[in-house]
């Protein structure tokens, strides 16, 4: 199997672990990836970050990785050390009222380690 | 008999040279690209008759960039050489790093249209929002002159108006006028007089128009004005078209 089959074979496997958003389209949720660290932002349609709510991190197999909570400036950091990234990952962000969630495919990750 | 061959005479000399609109064109794959889309929108530029799918001539512009959160970036030298319409146009695969709105805008070389005995150059935008933001969706340029958006230009059902601001020189025309053409791509859309190729609106008192589309698909806005400089073309000094165009995208109503 080459790369860009198993890239593929991971993202269909991440978006069917990944929950239906249609009912929390008023959170934005995004994460970003710098070979590190997944830096989570999360904020609402207006513009103002989510000041509390969980991050849930999950992997393209849908196992739960870890638990956190979001920094009052709608920002939470997931060291890559302490997560297994292989398969990519899921990130929920939960507020209570309203919930979302961004992939990190492992495509994304292998872009910014300049793989 | 006369009156008839008259009438078939000023029909051909009308098909010789028909009234359509030029059009500055930037067309993204999709103008609202989630995370499943991937992380690029592809754009695809031209300077077409939209509605008779006819291409003309884009020179490499003068100036092509994106703008997002606040903050602009030249994309001239990313552009790739494309056939678009069978004529010289332009593609473009950018990479999306980040939710929001952005907003790609072209500024093409003057084009000199000897039907017309005037230069023209049509300032483009295209807005594209990422991942589920649509902030900075009315953002303004200050291009020399532009449409400024007053509803969401992408996210519109079909019939939906949309509205927007006429600028020249970051103040509002008052009752500009406004050209407005279906891109036909695929649709096969007839019309039952030539008139209703490009329709046009005129904007009120404090430049604001209203348009709405009566089905799906990409609407080009062109608000033309006769730039205030001229240029020269065989040693004379000729009038310049100024154009504020803006592609905006109505989505088909899914109820029933």
């Amino acid at each position: 199997m080459d790369g860009p089959v198993i890239r593929a074979v991971g993202l269909t496997a991440l978006l069917a672990v990944a929950p239906v958003a249609a009912a929390a389209h008023q959170l934005v949720v995004f994460a970003s990836v710098d070979c590190q660290a997944v830096t989570v932002e999360a904020k609402f349609s207006n513009g103002k970050p989510a000041q509390q709510g969980e991050v849930r991190v999950l992997d393209g197999e849908n196992a739960l990785q870890t638990t956190l909570q979001l920094s009052s400036d709608g920002t939470a950091l997931v060291p890559l050390a302490s997560v297994d990234y292989a398969t990519g990952l899921v990130i929920e962000v939960d507020t209570g009222g309203h919930d979302n969630y961004w992939i990190v495919t492992p495509e994304d990750i292998a872009r910014k380690c300049g793989r | 008999m006369k009156r008839r061959i008259l009438s078939a005479a000023l029909a051909g000399s009308v098909a010789a040279t028909p009234a359509l609109a030029h059009y500055g064109m930037i067309i993204p794959n999709d103008p609202m690209i989630s995370q499943e889309d991937g992380r690029t929108v592809s754009l695809t530029m031209s300077f077409s008759h939209p509605f008779e799918m006819d291409g003309m001539m884009l020179d490499r512009p003068e100036a092509f960039t994106v703008t997002h959160d606040g903050s602009t970036t030249d994309l001239l030298g990313d552009l790739q050489d494309a056939t678009v319409m069978d004529d010289q146009g332009y593609t473009l695969d950018f990479a999306l790093e980040r939710p929001g709105t952005y907003v790609f805008a072209m500024e093409p070389k003057p084009y000199w249209e000897p039907a017309e005995d005037a230069f023209i150059i049509h300032y483009t935008k295209t807005y594209v929002t990422a991942y589920g933001d649509d902030e900075g969706w009315d953002a303004e340029l200050g291009l020399k002159t532009e449409i400024v958006p007053l509803s969401k230009p992408f996210g519109l059902w079909e019939r939906n108006v949309f509205q927007g601001i006429v600028k020249m020189d970051g103040e509002a025309v008052p009752y500009a006028e406004v050209e407005v053409e279906f891109l036909n791509d695929g649709t096969n859309a007839t019309v039952p007089d030539e008139l209703m190729i490009t329709q046009t609106v005129k904007a009120d008192a404090n430049g604001v128009f209203t348009y709405a589309a009566p089905s799906y698909g990409w609407w080009g806005f062109a608000a033309l004005n006769t730039a205030d400089y001229t240029l020269p073309q065989d040693g004379e000094d000729k009038a310049v078209e100024l154009g504020a165009v803006i592609w905006v995208h109505f989505e088909e109503w899914t109820g029933q």
